[in-house]
């Protein structure tokens, strides 16, 4: 049941890919600026050895990218109850025809959990390529390491899916959970 | 202001468009202002979700731009106390030709090679103060060699007593000799007669000259001596020394920083142009969009709310309940942001924050907030105002 849940939050999700395009643009840029923190290592250290507290300032931009990354995970969270507000009278008739509530909550967590990843899949990328195009034509004084990019990109497609999880699964609950009859009379 | 008398949300039901009798309503005090507000706060209940993502976007956002301020002001404070351990109130600084640095672990300035040579003219009185590194076993500290010093003392900054594990009246040695310390300010520079200085650090120092009583209160005095010695001089601190170094004139020049803010704004600058001011930029811009398409997004359900506010003669005042809500968001925003970036920089770093810095980022972020907060709610509301109020009942969400 949970699978057809997905597939059909996905095949609404492909209907709405344009209203992702927001929520995407905004983990992508937070994921960039985690992945060029992580990727960038070296400068980034650097540059923090001429404020002094080296240490201390290499974590506190750590911390300001993963915030950033954190701002733009919200707004997906942000349109997905969007969404769901929008989708109250479609839920309402699910939860009539005797839909089940897991299916439903799956299907609502589709559409976050895509745009999250999506988004921090382009940044990372995105981060990548700027890396090594600076890189190969010698702007960049210190060459992206390998290993901590690996890491900064797996953090931050994991924080971003992470987060969209935790921020959506609680309205997606609450809109699959309430009665079908006030859903269909009361929604969109 | 009908619909506020007719609405339940005064009361804080959860339907703002219901009725309720109206005496409760007349109990309500605090006036219009006192209306508005518990209307926003019963709307913003009505949509939880929204109200806590669009606040959560928007205080880390705040958050990461008040603790990259926070870590600016340090900066730009440790910066301002450096220029005092080195000037002690003398207005013209003479650097050499090689400049100065500052040391970052140190939180002092020092100089990267000898005084220039210089004959000043009668009246003035220039000193030299001898400066470099000092590396004992206990660790790195900083020796300026001052003639003001008396050869058998050492005056220690209570940071470098604690790296030399020494006491007023206890014994130093250094350079050969044993000094008397006394313990002075807080920097980590041990201060000690030129002679044991230049034993241990070398001849690398520079000039701190004063003017005779006769032009006290004289903002030329940099051009004065200048013109005297054939040094050039300069008001601006980014001003790199020429070849036969640099006079800093450290009270003259226009404008309405002293040499000491503009000194203190190079420092903070370093912070805010660098990694850590970019990324905050972007989480700032962030936040915003956030707050505008969340606010765009209540606009859009609430179109027919509006539609009927609009319809009876509210029109205007749908603005005002659009920046009443957004006021509420941003303000409780802003307060978990300063209370999310103190933790962030007293846990993350200690030694470049402090309470003040903390409070000065919190009030420059302060600043910006209106702002936010207005534009936030009037772009979606312009939108909505362009229609006729048959178009917003006509079509239902």
């Amino acid at each position: 049941m949970i699978r057809r849940g997905f597939s059909y939050g996905l095949l609404s999700t492909r209907r709405r890919a344009h209203a992702l395009l927001l929520p995407i643009l905004t983990t992508a840029t937070g994921a960039f600026l985690v992945v060029q923190v992580f990727s960038l290592t070296g400068s980034v250290k650097k540059q923090a050895t001429t404020l002094g507290n080296k240490d201390e300032i290499f974590r506190a931009t750590l911390l300001i990218a993963v915030v950033v990354l954190l701002v733009g995970v919200v707004e997906v969270a942000v349109c997905s109850t969007r969404t769901i507000n929008q989708r109250t009278r479609e839920i309402g008739l699910l939860g009539a025809t005797g839909v089940p509530r897991s299916p439903v909550v799956s299907a609502l967590m589709v559409e976050p959990l895509v745009a999250a990843a999506a988004g921090a899949v382009v940044g990372s990328v995105l981060a990548i390529t700027v890396d090594s195009m600076l890189a190969a034509i010698g702007a960049s004084s210190t060459s992206p390491q390998l290993g901590p990019t690996a890491l900064g990109t797996t953090l931050a497609i994991a924080i971003s899916i992470a987060s969209a999880a935790i921020t959506s699964i609680l309205p997606s609950w609450r809109a699959a959970s309430r009665p079908p009859i006030h859903s269909l009379s009361h929604g969109g | 202001m009908t619909a506020l008398v007719d609405s339940p949300a005064t009361t804080g039901g959860s339907n703002a468009l219901g009725s309720t009798p109206k005496a409760d309503i007349a109990k309500s005090d605090g006036g219009n202002g006192g209306r508005l507000l518990k209307f926003a706060l019963a709307n913003l209940r009505r949509r939880p979700e929204q109200f806590v993502l669009s606040t959560l976007g928007i205080a880390l956002a705040i958050t990461a731009v008040v603790v990259v301020r926070t870590i600016s002001i340090g900066f730009a404070g440790s910066g301002t106390a450096s220029l005092g351990d080195v000037l002690h109130g003398a207005p013209l600084w003479v650097v050499p030709s090689q400049g100065v640095h500052y040391d970052a672990e140190l939180g002092v300035l020092l100089p990267a090679g000898p005084a220039p040579r210089l004959v000043v003219p009668d009246g003035w009185t220039a000193q030299r103060t001898i400066a470099g590194i000092w590396a004992p076993p206990a660790g790195r500290v900083a020796v300026y060699g001052r003639p003001d010093i008396a050869g058998g003392r050492a005056v220690v900054g209570a940071a470098a007593a604690k790296v030399l594990g020494v006491r007023a009246g206890s014994r130093l040695a250094i350079g050969g000799v044993s000094l008397t310390v006394a313990v002075e300010g807080s920097s980590r520079i041990v201060s000690v007669a030129t002679p044991v200085a230049m034993n241990v650090v070398g001849d690398s120092s520079w000039l701190t000259v004063r003017q005779p009583a006769s032009l006290a209160g004289r903002l030329d005095l940099g051009k004065l001596l200048s013109r005297a010695t054939g040094i050039p001089s300069s008001t601006d601190p980014a001003v790199k020394p020429a070849a036969s170094g640099l006079i800093y004139d450290t009270v003259g020049g226009g404008g309405s920083l002293t040499f000491q803010q503009r000194y203190s704004a190079l420092f903070a600058g370093k912070v805010t142009g660098s990694v850590l001011g970019m990324v905050s930029t972007v989480g700032l811009l962030l936040g915003f969009v956030i707050a505008v398409t969340s606010f765009l997004a209540s606009v859009q359900e609430r179109r027919r709310e509006f539609g009927i506010m609009a319809s009876i003669g509210l029109a205007d005042e749908v603005l005002y309940f659009f920046l009443v809500e957004s006021a509420v968001v941003f303000v409780i925003a802003y307060l978990a942001a300063a209370a999310l970036a103190g933790i962030a920089v007293l846990t993350l770093v200690p030694d470049v924050a402090s309470v003040s810095a903390w409070l000065q980022a919190c009030g420059m972020a302060a600043a910006y907030v209106p702002a936010m907060a207005i534009i936030g709610a009037l772009v979606p509301v312009h939108r909505l105002l362009q229609q006729r109020p048959v178009a917003l009942l006509a079509e239902s969400t």
